[in-house]
């Protein structure tokens, strides 16, 4: 049996397009759910989404709990050993309160690949693998959320490949969700249930072509 | 101390998407292995270039990527399996990239422009006429520059550049036209500076055996005997992927020039021997007296190598019909049990088409 962490925000949480973190899509509706069906019984796939996680910033106003970087520690110790790290955050960081350009948030990206492969929860004490995906970008009409987000929908189209430069320079595997799924527009940055079953199958492909040897 | 983690990312392989390849000083050691393997094999899994390899699943994942946004690889449909899970095949992306190959012979020019997999997208053929006083070097030059236009513009950034084959055996180069023979030195540089690609020279016995091995029949084979029928009938050994290229190979008289002759004591005319992709006809006793005499040179050759390395492939290529190399590999094979003789397949222009793998090599192989 092998295991995967995601490792999200709201969009692994399967808050529903409109709604509130308490709407939330059924365990085989979200992607994780979808991406374990799709890989089947020889894998146990966790499910670790916060509406609000950032990557390794403490939220002055919804709070430091929202900090991807203090919590993703306890996380890795407390579902190891862990065969695959899934993370897929950056839009959070994309808030005015933050002031950060894609690129400080790709570098934010590689401090958690850099905290995994410290840690190594993996097998044996090994570094797991270690997938970033860079989400979705922002639709323009973000809503009510437009002051919170301000100037964040042209920032989050940048995210994959300023992720993806990070990826490389790392050696850790990428894919961007943006080329399979868009943004609902009901609030213009959760993803919906369609696009949960297209990201939980696209991301099921991606962890298969990994290559995973026959266990012992 | 700054802690050089968090020092600007380096990223080594996505630098250009814009279009065509990547400079060479970027094409890494690691990336140039993957490269390697897919050029010879079709259809092979991430785990299977990893355990190959030796590289990490996620270094292979980024390499993969990144020659897949290159262009250079495509991914097929995945596979399932009865057990474990689905594997999704790489294999080179035949639009990938482009070569350019031309052998010059002693009779003829031979100019051909390849894909990534080595099908040929465009072929021609230049005699030199028979008063060779002055050099066909113009109509040499049209017929490469005409090689490229045959390929789309957009494409042209995607080619890895010109391959170019030489003959360096002593009595071959006595038949070829003084006029021509006098510029082989000067070939390389004149070609690199008038069509503006890189150009690789290499011998043109050792181009038509990476053919093989890169493109052909013996894409799968480490060692093999290679043999070459032309005029004459030359040789090279191939052992773990590597063409030993002796200085002074030696050839044998029992080609297709000897051919001609026996042709020609019978009377008739041999004409057809010399055409490219047309069948011989049947030259009755002579070409029966002529193959057996081929095959005694092709055994005494195996045999005497054999006391040294055992040697049990034995490829035949040439521009002669492949019905003809057939039968003379059957008749070897018989003469000679445990022995598996193979007719090349690329039959038509195996030289050109080998020296437009050189490009190929020298740009995206370990060495």
């Amino acid at each position: 049996m092998r295991s995967v962490l995601c490792y999200g925000d709201s969009n692994t949480h399967g808050q529903v397009p409109g709604g509130t973190p308490l709407d939330r899509y059924g365990p085989s509706e979200r992607w994780p759910g979808v991406m374990a069906s799709e890989l089947g019984v020889g894998w146990h796939v966790i499910e670790e989404g916060l509406s609000g996680r950032t990557t390794v910033r403490d939220d002055p106003i919804e709070g430091a709990h929202k900090n991807g970087r203090t919590y993703l520690r306890p996380c890795l110790q407390s579902h190891a050993v862990l065969d695959l790290v899934i993370i897929m955050l950056g839009t959070n960081d994309l808030k005015a309160r933050f002031n950060q350009p894609a690129s400080e948030v790709a570098m934010a990206m590689g401090c958690l690949v850099y905290d995994i492969k410290e840690l190594k929860p993996g097998p044996g004490g090994s570094v797991p693998e270690i997938m970033i995906v860079s989400p979705p970008p922002m639709l323009d009409d973000i809503k009510e959320w437009r002051s919170i987000f301000a100037g964040a929908p042209e920032k989050s189209r940048q995210l994959a490949l300023e992720f993806e430069i990070i990826a490389d320079s790392l050696e850790v595997h990428f894919f961007d969700a943006g080329s399979v799924v868009t943004c609902d527009p009901l609030d213009g940055f959760h993803i919906n249930g369609q696009a949960h079953a297209s990201l939980g199958r696209a991301l099921a492909r991606e962890v298969e072509a990994i290559g995973w040897p026959d266990e012992r | 101390m700054p802690d050089m983690r968090f020092a600007p990312p380096n990223p080594l392989r996505i630098a250009d998407r814009a279009s065509g390849l990547n400079a060479v000083s970027v094409r890494g050691y690691n990336e140039r292995l993957v490269l390697s393997l897919l050029l010879q094999s079709k259809d092979i899994t991430r785990l299977e270039i990893g355990e190959r390899t030796g590289l990490s699943a996620q270094t292979v994942s980024v390499i993969v990527r990144s020659l897949e946004q290159e262009g250079l690889i495509a991914k097929g449909e995945a596979q399932r399996g009865r057990v474990g899970p689905p594997t999704v095949p790489i294999s080179l992306n035949p639009e990938g990239a482009y070569s350019v190959g031309i052998s010059v012979g002693h009779r003829q020019v031979e100019v051909v422009l390849v894909d990534f997999v080595g099908s040929i997208r465009s072929h021609a053929v230049l005699p030199f006429s028979d008063a060779a006083q002055d050099t066909n070097h113009p109509q040499f030059m049209g017929a490469i520059a005409k090689a490229i236009a045959d390929l789309p513009r957009h494409l042209h950034p995607r080619i890895a550049g010109i391959g170019l084959a030489l003959p360096g055996d002593e009595v071959e180069l006595e038949l070829t036209p003084r006029a021509a023979r006098d510029r082989f030195d000067a070939l390389q540089e004149e070609v690199e500076r008038e069509i503006g690609y890189p150009v690789y020279v290499q011998n043109d016995i050792t181009a038509a055996a990476g053919g093989e091995s890169m493109f052909g029949v013996a894409k799968h084979l480490s060692d093999y005997l290679f043999f070459y029928l032309g005029a004459r009938l030359h040789s090279r050994l191939v052992l773990n992927h590597q063409i030993y290229n002796a200085a002074a190979a030696v050839s044998f008289d029992v080609g297709i020039l000897r051919l001609e002759e026996e042709i020609r004591k019978t009377g008739s005319s041999p004409s057809e021997l010399w055409e490219r992709g047309a069948d011989w006809p049947s030259f009755g006793d002579a070409e029966t007296a002529w193959q057996r005499h081929l095959v005694e040179q092709m055994k005494s050759s195996i045999a005497a190598l054999k006391q040294f390395v055992p040697i049990t492939s034995v490829v035949l290529s040439s521009y002669a019909p492949q019905a003809v190399c057939k039968a003379i590999c059957r008749e070897l094979e018989q003469a000679m049990p445990g022995i598996r003789a193979m007719a090349g397949n690329i039959e038509r222009s195996p030289k050109a088409v080998g020296a437009a793998g050189l490009p190929f090599s020298s740009r995206f192989m370990v060495e």
